[in-house]
């Protein structure tokens, strides 16, 4: 299993999620604490997206400028990635689909 | 939370930092010493933990926001230092280190390839030196913080 492909799998789901818990914060008071916290974290997943994602062997300039979409631009990025030359980390739900069609 | 963003970048700075200085400063007597699993685990040091870094400047600017010091003079030179560290780190030290990672496992063509190499060795040493001049004198930096009238 290629280790930079394991962490921007990681990475990408993180990325949403703590935007996730940012946007709920923002729906149920907006709590400062909160924010303040979750703010820098998931700024911190942002950048890793694009930096994993250019350090992917599999990278392309369209993987890079999909990795800067914000909250969702790790998993565009991954799914260009996966695409272009097959998945590096082997996926479920990708093999049933195969074995269905 | 202003306490907790600072101790975060604090603690981020220690963690990512502290062993990238410490593989590359490593890296050119490995190098010289021949151990290509050595070389390829400090190279992976280098790597990893350069990437994790990016934490450092995320908590530094969320805490000098809360702060209120973003405009401060020390802290905009500080920023400045911190980029060109990146820079250094990410655009020369991180690819000569991979370039020579690569040359390491072929066997040398001759002299002149063997002469070249310690060039790039030596280059690469320098570089290395600059890093840690660098992100050092922002720590000095943020510790004195010449002209500042905040207390933290």
């Amino acid at each position: 299993m290629n280790r930079s492909a394991r962490a921007l799998k990681i990475a990408s789901r993180m990325e949403l999620t703590s935007l996730a818990v940012l946007l709920l914060n923002l729906a149920l008071g907006n709590a400062q604490q909160v924010a303040a916290i979750a703010g820098p974290i998931h700024g911190c997943l942002y950048l890793l997206v694009i930096i994993l994602t250019a350090r992917d062997p599999r990278t392309t300039p369209k993987a890079a400028a999909l990795a800067v979409v914000p909250g969702v631009g790790g998993l565009l990025a991954r799914r260009r990635l996966d695409a272009s030359t097959g998945p590096a980390v082997p996926s479920p739900h990708l093999e049933t689909s195969r074995q269905n069609s | 939370m202003t306490k907790a963003l600072l101790a975060l970048h604090v603690l981020a700075a220690i963690i990512t930092v502290g062993p990238v200085t410490v593989a590359a400063s490593m890296f050119p007597a490995a190098v010289r010493a021949g151990n290509p699993a050595q070389i390829r685990v400090l190279h992976r040091i280098c790597n990893v933990y350069a990437a994790v870094a990016v934490a450092v400047p995320v908590f530094g600017f969320a805490t000098a926001g809360m702060l209120h010091v973003l405009g401060t003079p020390w802290l905009i030179a500080s920023i400045c230092l911190t980029s060109i560290a990146a820079l250094v780190l990410g655009a020369v030290i991180l690819p000569a280190q991979d370039r020579i990672l690569r040359t390491v496992g072929e066997p040398d063509a001759g002299d002149t390839a063997a002469d070249s190499g310690r060039a790039t060795l030596s280059r690469l040493a320098m570089c290395t030196g600059i890093f840690n001049l660098l992100w050092a004198s922002v720590t000095v930096l943020m510790i004195l913080r010449p002209g500042s009238t905040t207390g933290v």
